[in-house]
């Protein structure tokens, strides 16, 4: 009964007030995303490196690493929505850590709204898949609520098959030949017909050296898969950038 | 963190962290292949328990399969138990865990890990940082915690636990929790708490269930101070509380610079001579910082913890501590007598979560006591009815009253930041007798006030502060200086600093977030030390607010209770 009322209370409240919207990074009261918060952590002045995603000058098509030949080879673009620093760090890790995967959905509408704006459409997401351990520990895999969220904003379907078989550790503190080594074997599509011959958006949370999608590219590629863009939240920045942006 | 399920030669279940058992499961018959969360093994245990004792009542068939049994439970709660497999123990099996320290490392280990859990309630985040801390690897501090568990000593207890049809978190009590649809149904993360570390449906709480200290032991108590007469008595009545078994909690009524903390010392002594483990808790870390050096001066060698958001040692030893509330989270009945500084001051006043944590950080029949100077509402009420045991401390030590604050009224809203009015002409008055503390409601109105009073004071040095300045500290160590003839402040001054000849000014005594627990702590910075033992306070506003009156009422209140048990001086008592 006292729930009742306090949801009567929350609807009579939307009805006679308009809620001013806080940002999602930084809580000041200036839209979803306010426009300070837009530059420090999305940087929609930079170009994302088609190879790994990583935010560079957007004069450039390929970061440094990737233009040396180190970068992914098996996905067809990668993009990132912002920097991994600052505010936008602070809401993965909160999601991820802090156990609150539904602070997703406060991001649903302007993520798809950009993500729709870089890549094709294609005909489905596949997220990176979870091992079951660290699944069952967390109780969710943040890739799979991205991708839930893009499928109800944007419609596209999602599409499963592609399993983590392997528990592999931490990818941080790992170098990039190295990261590639541990998740050698770590992916595998049980059910290829499902994917075989289709287009799909790659979703994770954060890339930085884009090992991770490369390797369930790699595993997508040999069931079959014809177009791959990996898409993620978070990445990392060009090192050259750095002092500019500082 | 989840457990695997196993089944006993008894028939009973338990559960283990770990798929590899050592001796200390040597009576597991198997267990089942996949985890599970705690609470889930937990149903499944209450569940087959009560079966038990059904079937013994009604002489029910004798035998059944425990471990289809078992798995029907588990199925009935949402799990899909398609890939469950009952895995058999084998003697070989338990021999071949080799994962362990040697057997000399390990006794050194666990003795340690031993004496740095008393008491503690710890998530699996607060047991990794404890692992860095001891040099171990992750999965050696759930062995070792899980072993404390084995011997009875310690319990595992699932953080946010299903209560009726909503959540409860297990550490601050919350039941308005973010529920999220999880692996396994529904899940619920406490937000109440999150400060400290996450707490989740889907994470369990090692709790430590033994005392803090085992036994009586020798404690040195030395205090650099005599008490004045006023706290002697107070001191009494606290022992005497603390001695008594009928009473629970005590509210310490002190006024203003009273020197309260002090009071409790002798109690705390007597205390831990006795063996009781003694908290001393105070909502800011300023005011734990404050204490900190009082408590070691006079508790010379002995073990004290200090705890705070900012501490780089978070587990130490011995039987008292001396925390942040929010630290005081940490631990489960853990205390026989809690002394809880400035109760009405933020964060800890009106948050339903600390106050809960410290309630239950206090052990079946323990004593607590609450210390101020400006009671809660419901501390006041609790009184009346008889709940909570009163004890005053109505004086200062050099035996001067409280200034009574007066009320000067001002002809112009004090947003338009004028001194033109007649109360600006009373601050040259108080500058002769010492620096002038003027207090405002709003960081907004620091930058127009100093302005205007260096307009009006040319030649005085002028300057102000709020939370979030950066140059803060630095302005407070010459403001402590008395570098500053006038000092504007939002009540960031309020509480806890003492300042030599200081005379107060509070401007719009009427803003609505100046309670008269504010104004009382305000009216409080006045007059603290032996050398300069009086002084003014004067309220600004337009109007006089019944926040203002109870303010006046209580400092004279106060002042006409220490009269009567003549602890202030008859020809000082004007006020």
């Amino acid at each position: 009964m006292r729930d009742l009322g306090i949801e009567a209370a929350k609807i009579t409240r939307a009805l006679w007030y308009v809620d001013k919207q806080a940002c999602i990074f930084c809580g000041e009261e200036q839209g979803v995303i306010c426009p300070a918060c837009t530059t420090e952590y999305l940087h929609p002045e930079l170009g994302r490196c088609r190879g790994c995603g990583k935010l560079i000058l957007s004069e450039k098509i390929h970061c440094l690493d990737c233009e040396a030949g180190k970068g992914p080879k098996h996905l067809d673009q990668i993009t990132a929505w912002g920097h991994y620093a600052g505010g936008l760090k602070e809401f993965i890790q909160e999601i991820k850590f802090k156990a609150h995967p539904r602070r997703l959905m406060e991001i649903a509408r302007p993520f798809s709204d950009w993500a729709i704006s870089q890549l094709p459409v294609v005909d489905g997401v596949v997220a990176v898949p979870m091992h079951a351990s660290r699944m069952a520990e967390r109780g969710f895999n943040q890739a799979e609520v991205i991708s839930s969220v893009l499928h109800w904003q944007l419609g596209l379907p999602i599409l499963c098959g592609v399993e983590r078989i392997a528990s592999t550790s931490s990818q941080v503190s790992l170098s990039r030949q190295e990261r590639l080594h541990n998740l050698k074997g770590a992916f595998e599509v049980q059910q290829p017909e499902k994917i075989k011959g289709r287009s799909i958006w790659l979703v994770d949370d954060v890339t930085t050296t884009g090992a991770t999608l490369e390797a369930v590219a790699e595993t997508l590629r040999e069931s079959g898969v014809q177009a791959i863009y990996g898409l993620c939240l978070a990445a990392g920045l060009e090192k050259k950038l750095v002092p500019l942006c500082d | 963190m989840q457990f695997f399920l196993t089944l006993k030669e008894d028939g009973n279940v338990s559960f283990c962290p770990f798929q590899v058992m050592d001796k200390l499961n040597s009576d597991v018959l198997s267990y089942l292949s996949k985890p599970l969360s705690l609470e889930t093994i937990q149903i499944v245990q209450e569940r087959l328990y009560r079966r038990k004792l059904v079937n013994f009542l009604h002489k029910g068939p004798k035998r059944r399969d425990r471990k289809l049994e078992i798995l029907k439970i588990i199925r009935a709660l949402g799990w899909d138990t398609q890939d469950f497999t009952w895995q058999e123990l084998s003697p070989a099996s338990v021999a071949g865990c080799s994962d362990r320290l040697d057997e000399k490392r390990y006794y050194e280990v666990r003795n340690m890990f031993n004496r740095l859990v008393l008491g503690r309630q710890l998530s699996c985040s607060d047991l990794r940082s404890l692992a860095r801390e001891l040099k171990l690897e992750e999965r050696e501090i759930i062995r070792l915690a899980h072993s404390s568990v084995e011997q009875g000593s310690a319990q595992w207890v699932p953080a946010v636990k299903s209560h009726g049809r909503g959540w409860q978190c297990q550490r601050c009590g919350e039941t308005n929790l973010e529920v999220w649809p999880g692996l396994q149904g529904m899940a619920a993360t406490c937000q109440s708490c999150e400060s400290i570390g996450p707490s989740t449906s889907l994470d369990v709480f090692f709790r430590d269930q033994r005392p803090l200290l085992d036994g009586p032991s020798e404690v040195l108590f030395r205090p650099h101070w005599t008490l004045t007469e006023a706290q002697r008595l107070a001191s009494e009545q606290v022992l005497e509380f603390i001695k008594d078994a009928s009473e629970e909690t005590a509210l310490l009524w002190a006024a203003c610079g009273a020197g309260k903390t002090e009071v409790c010392f002798p109690s705390a002594a007597w205390a831990l001579e006795r063996g009781k483990s003694v908290l001393f808790a105070a909502p800011r870390q300023d005011v734990v910082k404050d204490i900190e050096p009082r408590l070691r001066r006079d508790f010379p060698d002995y073990p004290l913890q200090v705890l705070t958001g900012t501490t780089l040692v978070k587990f130490q030893g011995g039987g008292m501590v001396l925390a942040t509330t929010h630290q005081v989270l940490r631990f489960w009945r853990a205390f026989d007598v809690v002394f809880m500084d400035e109760m009405d001051a933020f964060p800890y006043h009106g948050s339903r979560a600390l106050e809960w944590g410290l309630k239950h950080a206090l052990r079946p029949n323990g004593k607590i006591i609450y210390m101020t100077a400006t009671p809660s509402p419901e501390g006041l009420v609790g009184v009346q009815q008889g709940k909570i045991r009163l004890i005053r401390l109505p004086a200062r030590h050099h035996r001067t009253p409280l200034p009574v604050p007066s009320w000067e009224r001002s002809r112009h809203p004090l947003e338009s930041y004028s001194c033109a009015d007649l109360w600006a002409s009373q601050i040259d008055t108080l500058r002769a007798a010492g620096p002038v503390l003027v207090f405002v409601p709003k960081i907004s109105w620091i930058k127009p006030w100093i302005k205007c009073f260096q307009r009006r004071f040319p030649d005085w040095c002028v300057d102000g502060s709020y939370s979030s300045d950066l140059g803060r500290s630095a302005k407070l160590e010459r403001l402590r200086q008395g570098e500053f003839d006038l000092f504007v402040s939002t009540t960031i001054l309020e509480r806890g600093i003492t300042l030599s000849r200081i005379q107060v000014v509070v401007l719009a005594a009427d803003h609505p977030v100046f309670d008269e627990r504010a104004l009382v702590q305000m009216a409080g910075r006045v007059g603290r030390t032996r050398e300069s033992p009086e002084g003014k306070v004067v309220f600004v506003s337009q109007r006089r607010t019944p926040a203002m009156k109870t303010a006046v009422l209580w400092i004279k209140e106060q002042n006409r209770h220490a009269m009567e048990l003549g602890l202030i001086n008859a020809d000082s008592a004007g006020g």
